[in-house]
């Protein structure tokens, strides 16, 4: 094991810990252990495309490049000009909406683990010890992520507003640091308190989901905001900024270098520095509580029961007319819906695949006066179809793959019904809702006359999934680790995405040259359709061949 | 009751590479008995139940289950088979309810009868304010519950059970062990597999003790005892698989503990 930098650092504040009563060797030696462990898993953020196998030692670090590039994006709102209150404030707003995600998303196991209460609760350690060393587990790596993200600003800074200015952001962001450990600890125990570990967990996935989301989309938009700084907004103080936290941390900034000693500028700034020590004071007296409450992750969740739908039921046997594919069909929604993991993976395109109709639509927008109602832009809904084959892809797989010993012991005899089931399962209660709120917003926006085009979308989004697994290896759904996801499926998801832009060229062809090419080739590739899940369907998945 | 044999395994042989895990097992099991299927670790106990059950295949010899070959009967005769694994994973982000209708249902149940019999067990089992809970949440014994459960939705003739009391209370370890008399006495087979030999010796109707993947004996106990040493079946155990240095070891291990 090698020893690490920040800890070295970290030695030289050594006096800081011992007098607050914390045995320093102890802690480091904790400390020491978790960084190890941290260096050889891998961020959330990556998972999707990260190879693990290439580098074991996939460090944080590493990871942080992107972060590095997101933080370009404070370097307008820090120069452009001395409107503080309003500019610092959405710097501030951003900093603390990336520590807070991240801490939220990367973190919560930290704050969560409940393995250093058998581990290390159960040695003769001190709690003072145990809590500083977890308190300072996550501090290191939020502050690893805060100078990622604010260097380059913070050199800009220095450059255009000078020393002073450096320092204070400095002491202030140290300030958010802390403050947001201690406002997630709180959340968090609040949480735990009302509810169960299971709903903790689902909302951090959510938040996990959203932050993912977030990033894809905030890509498309960097770019764009760099439109809106030219404007010049004034901001003043009023009653209910005080509930605005990113504004305390601007206050300062107004207070000492535009010389506004108004009443509210003044609380604000104080708040600045009072609530995060408070904080500190808080967290110290209420860990014991939430340790306490994160007991409550071992124990059972609370049951909730199922509502029965007759309706629903119906047309579950219309849709599928077997029982072991209704049973699978079943099984693979509540995989879906309940599975974080797939979650995670799955959920931020499905979001991004929302959205990104709209972004490629606004992009011709802008190029030219566009007619909707003799347009084809609304071809743009094809795009929606780029998350099948990762979700296709994705579906075979689980965290829990090894329960698929099951599928060996019951007396199924035809197992592709399993997959015929979660295919469907996923069509239906994924895809679907996506593809038809689409389209009512484009029908909106170019009429209803391309309702027959959008049938034809529809048709082609089935066919698309089927062909998708078929070329992702046609495995039992839920029955591969996720690990195994990423070999070699790289040229296959690129061959599947030329097929998808055949298939939209085709629908164009045959729109636009073709008298009534939209009827003849809905009609064609409802057949077409018909035979292929007729045909795929005679071969037995790979799992148990 | 008449004599009738439910599983017959003929010179079983099974290799991975050209490691023998099992050199030839012959078993004939009769309806209703209880066996207590022991041996140490890696003596082919779980790879046995594993071919039985057809996840593991490629093996010499023959297993014929209710009168048919195995090999030749399609994957129909596991309706019949129920099956608790020693370490089971389960898609444990599901609830209880959840699971065990989905199991059910792939063994033939309408998701109505698998709801009504798989609430009604766990509640019997002292479970069912966990019924739809996460599995996720649950604890070691209540997660032993549901796999037992989910073995039985199906009313098969044949159950193996590999540690099945894992976890349970002493309560709860009585009410199965009921469970599987009354099972029993119904005339369904029961294959017991464990390493807690009290337990072992006190239900079982018949033991066979797997030793390097042969069959080292095979009998009620009494019959053991008659054959072996008098005493428990810890002691016979002992002595059929020639282990002696227990007491050699034991005292090395403390030695080593207290050298501070």
């Amino acid at each position: 094991m090698k020893d690490f930098k920040i800890l070295q650092l970290l030695d030289k504040l050594q006096f800081l810990f011992v007098k607050m009563g914390i045995d320093y060797d102890i802690m480091r030696k904790i400390l020491h252990i978790k960084l190890t462990m941290d260096e050889r898993k891998v961020p959330t953020l990556f998972n999707q495309n990260a190879k693990k196998k290439e580098n074991q030692t996939y460090s944080y670090i590493k990871s942080l490049w992107i972060y590095v590039l997101m933080g370009l994006i404070l370097i307008p709102f820090i120069s452009f000009g001395t409107q503080f209150l309003f500019q610092m404030s959405i710097v501030y707003v951003m900093v603390m909406f990336i520590i807070m995600t991240s801490m939220i998303s990367d973190f919560s196991s930290v704050l969560l683990d409940i393995r250093d209460r058998t581990i290390l609760a159960t040695k003769p350690i001190h709690t003072k010890t145990l809590n500083a060393a977890k308190f300072m587990h996550i501090l290191i790596y939020l502050s690893f992520l805060t100078v990622a993200f604010t260097a380059i600003p913070l050199i800009v800074s220095l450059i255009r507003h000078g020393i002073f200015f450096f320092l204070l952001t400095i002491l202030e962001l140290i300030f958010i640091n802390i403050l947001i450990v201690v406002m997630t600890a709180l959340l968090y125990m609040m949480v735990l308190r009302f509810f169960d570990g299971e709903k903790l967990k689902d909302m951090i996935n959510y938040v996990q989901i959203g932050l993912s989301l977030m990033l894809m989309i905030s890509y498309q938009f960097v770019i764009r905001s760099f439109e809106f700084v030219n404007l010049d907004v004034h901001v003043n103080f009023h009653w209910w900024s005080i509930l605005l936290i990113p504004m305390w941390f601007a206050a300062p900034y107004e207070l000492l270098f535009n010389g506004n000693y108004s009443f509210w500028a003044i609380i604000l700034s104080s708040l600045a520095i009072i609530i995060p020590i408070l904080s500190i004071w808080l967290y110290i007296k209420l860990i014991p509580t939430f340790e306490r409450n994160l007991q409550k992750l071992l124990s059972t969740s609370k049951s909730k029961k199922e509502k029965t739908n007759r309706l629903r039921a119906f047309f579950l046997q219309l849709i599928c007319p077997t029982h072991e594919e209704r049973a699978f069909y079943r099984f693979a929604s509540l995989m879906m819906k309940q599975e974080r993991e797939f979650k995670l993976k799955v959920y931020p395109s499905l979001g991004f695949s929302f959205v990104i109709p709209f972004i490629f639509m606004l992009n011709t927008l802008r190029d030219e006066h566009v007619d909707f109602a003799n347009s084809m832009s609304y071809l743009t809904i094809y795009f929606s179809m780029l998350i099948i084959p990762a979700a296709v892809l994705t579906l075979g797989h689980s965290s829990k793959y090894k329960a698929a010993w099951i599928y060996k012991v019951v007396p199924v005899t035809d197992y592709s019904l399993l997959i015929k089931g979660s295919l469907k399962a996923f069509l239906l209660k994924l895809y679907m809702p996506i593809f038809i709120i689409l389209s009512i917003a484009f029908c909106f926006i170019y009429g209803p006359h391309i309702i027959v085009d959008l049938c034809i979308i529809l048709v082609v989004g089935w066919l698309y999934a089927i062909i998708g697994y078929l070329c992702f290896g046609y495995t039992i759904p839920f029955s591969e680790p996720y690990d195994a996801m990423a070999q070699g499926k790289s040229t296959m998801t690129i061959a599947l995405f030329l097929l998808l832009a055949l298939l939209a060229g085709l629908h164009y062809v045959a729109a636009t040259f073709i008298p009534y090419g939209s009827i003849i080739l809905l009609f064609i590739i409802v057949m077409v359709n018909v035979i292929v899940w007729k045909k795929v369907f005679t071969r037995q998945p790979k799992y148990l061949q | 009751m008449e004599q009738q044999e439910i599983l017959t395994i003929t010179n079983l042989t099974k290799s991975y590479g050209n490691k023998n895990v099992l050199n030839g097992i012959d078993l004939h099991v009769s309806r209703g008995e209880i066996i207590g299927y022991i041996g140490p670790n890696g003596a082919g106990k779980s790879t046995t139940v594993k071919i039985i059950l057809g996840i593991e295949g490629e093996y010499g010899g023959e297993i014929k289950l209710f009168g048919e070959d195995i090999r030749q009967s399609g994957a129909t005769y596991k309706q019949r088979i129920g099956y608790v694994p020693e370490i089971a994973d389960v898609y444990d982000n599901l609830t209880g309810y959840e699971y065990l209708t989905f199991i059910g249902q792939l063994y033939g149940l309408t998701l109505d009868l698998a709801t009504h019999k798989s609430q009604t067990l766990m509640e019997l089992f002292g479970v069912g304010e966990a019924y739809h809970a996460r599995i996720s949440s649950y604890s070691k014994g209540m997660r032993q519950k549901l796999l037992i459960i989910s073995s039985l939705l199906h009313n098969p003739d044949i159950v193996f059970l590999d540690e099945p009391i894992n976890g349970l209370d002493a309560n709860s370890v009585m009410v199965f062990k009921e469970i599987l008399l009354q099972l029993a006495a119904q005339g369904k087979t029961i294959f017991y597999s464990s390493h807690i030999m009290d337990v072992v010796e006190k239900i079982s109707s018949r033991i066979i003790l797997l030793h390097d993947g042969k069959v080292a004996a095979d009998g009620t106990f009494e019959q053991l005892q008659k054959d072996n040493t008098e005493g428990t079946l810890e002691r016979i155990f002992n002595q059929l698989t020639g282990f002696d240095r227990h007491q050699e070891i034991g005292e090395q291990f403390v030695t080593i503990v207290q050298e501070v």
